[in-house]
């Protein structure tokens, strides 16, 4: 059962940061290797507030629409120069931005690990199934499935949604419509920066916070993005599932054949089906 | 008055040249067409116009102003549609959304979803359809439809009766006929005259990427045996 919950709120964490990664890349067109370091970022400007504050809720709150702005910033400043030139600029581009992440965390927070506390009302443990399961845990899943529903209402049902798939499969067509396709990419830039620091914010009280921590979970994302089609959000939340649930199985039952199992997964996928898993012609976001 | 035109306008691919001095416009309320065969320039010209190409020198005109700087998404928003050559209709969208989209950059006029429905009624049928599942007679009145629904002052059609069924195209020429008698101007790209004679008032021919020859209908009728060498393959 806890096997269960865990590979869930995992699943639901690797679809936050997987979606980000794969709307930017849809939209872009650009890999972004920096999203680990947002992820890192969120979960950095949360601890801060937090600290401030004392309230572990306006940390969840705003650590992603801070770190969404300075994606704005980022996009406008840096990424939106590259779009034109060789995909080799771009993966040194978002290469750099990691390591200027990396070294602006460390001059404001230092090397020490920081901690955020679990939220009182979410320290005790509830009975399930026979069971006691961590709340935070049931917490981390109902919020990941709540930002998840919310995501794919934003993305199939309204105005901003339906622009944004325009503008990902024909940008230029959707410029003759009077749709400013800069925009779109700043915002969707946005967007995926915001998503990868909710990860962040939200995953704070369960690790500690530190500088590796953007990563190890990228890799993870990119594990997810390519099994569920590089730009397909659908395919994102089944592959976030499948790699969730086969890391929580997999620790429990046969630690040292995880990232076997997941490597052999992606390597998989990538010589049968290249296109992704859970791909269906003609889809993306 | 004239509502759009390219003056002197030179367009290259890396280094290769696609057009020459390129001159020409679209009155209000006419329906220009563009022809020649394949590969002549036509696509480029209406690219150039609707701002997806670049010209290397020479202007772009809107109503006498210069709006050679102007982007694709703010020449849309003066009133210039485009139903490019190969539809591009969104396939993540459904046939709905396609036209809905249009309808987001808020020009007022005559058109609307339900008018745009009773013109072509079968997209009506498939409004729930994903974009990329219709026929292509079905695609081309969406393209066209979406077209309108950003109640442009003039509408640039790239062969949109190309590859398709003699009575589609028929469909097709009729609703031309009736988007232009409510007051549209059309520029019409076709490889041959068959529709161009129905619709036409003025005529371009265009040839290795330059205007060969231009006049009204009646001109090009006397002039035909001239103007089919011109066009042909
Ligand atoms: N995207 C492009 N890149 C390079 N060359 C192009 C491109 N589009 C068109 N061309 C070339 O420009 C010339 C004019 O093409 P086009 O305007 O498409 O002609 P038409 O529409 O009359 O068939 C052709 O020689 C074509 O090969
Ligand atoms: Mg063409």
């Amino acid at each position: 059962m806890s096997t269960l919950i865990i590979g869930l709120s995992l699943s639901f964490l690797l679809f936050l940061l997987s979606a980000g990664l794969t709307l930017i890349f849809g939209m872009l067109g650009v890999i972004n290797f920096a999203h680990g370091a947002l992820y890192m970022l969120g979960a950095y400007v949360s601890y801060q507030i937090v600290q401030i504050t004392g309230s572990f809720w306006l940390g969840l709150l705003f650590a992603p629409l801070i770190v969404a702005a300075l994606g704005a910033l980022i996009e406008i400043v840096a990424l939106k120069r590259v779009y034109s030139r060789d995909h080799i600029f771009q993966l040194l581009l978002t290469f750099g931005l990691i390591l200027v992440i990396d070294d602006a965390t460390k001059l404001i927070w230092g090397f020490d690990y920081k901690q955020v506390p679990t939220p009182e009302m979410l320290t005790a443990p509830v009975a399930l199934f026979g069971s006691q399961i961590p709340s935070y845990r049931l917490f981390v899943i109902a919020f990941g499935a709540l930002v998840s529903l919310g995501l794919f209402l934003l993305l199939d049902r309204s105005k901003w949604g339906m622009i944004i798939r325009a503008a990902s499969s024909d940008a230029d067509m959707a410029r003759t419509l009077g749709i400013d396709v800069n925009q779109v990419r700043t915002g969707v830039f946005a967007l995926g920066s915001f998503l990868a620091a909710l990860g962040g914010a939200i995953t704070a009280p369960l690790v500690p916070i530190e500088l590796g921590m953007g990563f190890s979970v990228i890799i993870d994302c990119f594990v997810v993005v390519i099994i569920g089609g590089l730009g397909n959000i659908r395919g994102a939340i089944f592959a976030s599932l499948l790699l969730g649930m086969t890391r929580a199985v997999g620790f429990t039952y046969a630690t040292e054949w995880v990232e076997l199992l997941t490597f052999a997964l992606l390597i998989g996928t990538l010589m049968f089906r290249p296109e992704g898993l859970f791909s269906y012609k003609g889809r993306s976001a | 008055m004239t509502l759009l035109a390219l003056e002197s306008c030179d367009v290259f691919y890396d280094k290769a040249q696609a057009l020459h001095k390129v001159s020409l416009g679209v009155e209000a309320n006419e329906v220009v067409s563009l022809i020649g065969r394949n590969g002549a320039g036509k696509s480029t010209i209406l690219k150039t116009l609707i701002g997806l190409n670049r010209a290397a020198s020479g202007r772009r005109l809107w109503k006498g102003d210069d709006v050679t700087a102007l982007r694709a998404d703010q020449l849309g928003r003066l009133g210039i549609a485009y139903v490019p050559e190969d539809r591009r209709i969104f396939p993540n969208l459904s046939v709905e959304e396609n036209l809905r989209i249009a309808t987001l950059m808020g020009r007022q006029g005559g058109w609307n979803l339900a008018r745009v429905y009773d013109l072509f009624p079968v997209l009506r049928e498939r409004s729930a359809q994903p974009g990329d599942t219709l026929s292509g007679g079905e695609q081309q009145m969406l393209a066209i439809s979406r077209g309108l629904l950003t109640n442009p002052e003039v509408l640039l059609l790239d062969e949109p009766t190309e590859g398709l069924a003699p009575l589609i195209v028929d469909q097709l020429v009729e609703a031309m006929r009736l988007i232009n008698a409510e007051g549209m101007a059309l520029l019409l790209v076709e490889q041959n005259l068959r529709v161009p004679m129905k619709l036409a008032h003025r005529q371009y021919v265009i040839d290795h990427g330059a205007i060969r020859w231009s006049g009204t209908t009646a001109d090009l009728q006397v002039n035909r045996a001239e103007i089919e060498k011109l066009i042909s393959v």
